[in-house]
């Protein structure tokens, strides 16, 4: 498959199961600890979501389903297929653990990108192009715009039941 | 076809660690599933996380070519067991449980 192309699909394919599991996890829902709450008081100041901040803040804090989603990548291509989803799942949780986080969103996004790059390598799809359409995922929820990505966290919040009651 | 038998191998190793955790989970009294929301829930049970640890140990372990005598199926199992004790009597000291404040409710 040609590299470029099977970037942008590993982009969206990584975009939505970090996203889906993170939110489905209820992160939107309220601040894992002090520093998610000022990420996401001061995103709303900025005239974001407030829900989307707590999302935003929350995987800044701990590692949530998106670390699991890289760290599974990154694992999968140094180490193999499934063995490396099954390692990066194991280190997520411990690194859960350490952040005061129960740890299912990172276990399970770690395992659930293991088996989406197994599927994804049948029809060419390779675990490094998860790697770098994972960092892009990213890029688009942190690096971009925090008022326009947490507006659109909230609406999908809102969309799966898990909208902050919080004010 | 050597690969194919060997990956075959590998598989059913994980597979029976994911077994015999869950099963000597059960028999220590776990539970099988934490109670529900399961996302705010700090219960140690059966699936998660004894069947995580065991698939990430075993994972390490025949990685670092560490298969046993029996294609790595007894280490599969020892794992699992290992794994079933250590969330049993070990996890909530080595990493305890976190107390939320209360204004975050």
């Amino acid at each position: 498959m040609n590299e470029l192309l099977g970037v942008a699909i590993a982009a969206v394919i990584s975009w939505i199961n970090f996203v889906v599991i993170d939110t489905w996890m209820g992160l939107p829902e309220s601040p894992g600890v002090k520093g998610a709450e000022f990420i996401a008081r001061d995103v709303k100041k900025r005239g974001g979501d407030l829900s989307g901040g707590f999302f935003q803040g929350n995987i800044v804090c701990s590692p949530d389903a998106s670390a699991g989603t890289l760290l599974g990548a990154i694992c999968c291509f140094l180490i193999g297929i499934p063995q490396g989803g099954f390692i990066a799942a194991l280190l997520v949780f411990v690194g859960n653990r350490l952040c005061a986080d129960p740890g299912y969103a990172g276990t399970i996004g770690a395992l659930s990108i293991t088996f989406i790059i197994l599927a994804g390598s049948l029809v060419g799809l390779t675990p490094e192009m998860f790697v770098v359409g994972m960092v892009i995922a990213i890029v688009t929820i942190q690096g971009l715009h925090h008022q326009s990505a947490s507006r659109l966290l909230g609406k999908i919040a809102q969309k799966l039941g898990r909208y902050s009651k919080l004010a | 076809m050597i690969i194919h038998v060997i990956e075959l191998y590998t598989l059913i190793s994980y597979l029976i660690t994911f077994v015999s955790a869950l099963v000597v989970a059960l028999l220590l009294k776990l539970p099988l599933l934490p109670e529900r929301p399961m996302r705010d829930s700090w219960t140690i049970s059966a699936l998660f996380p004894t069947s995580i640890i065991a698939l990430g140990l075993l994972a390490i372990f025949l990685q670092l070519n560490v298969t046993g005598f029996y294609n790595g199926w007894d280490v599969a199992v020892i794992v699992g067991v290992f794994s079933a004790f250590f969330s049993r009597y070990l996890l909530e000291d080595v990493f305890p449980k976190f107390e939320m404040e209360e204004s975050y409710e």
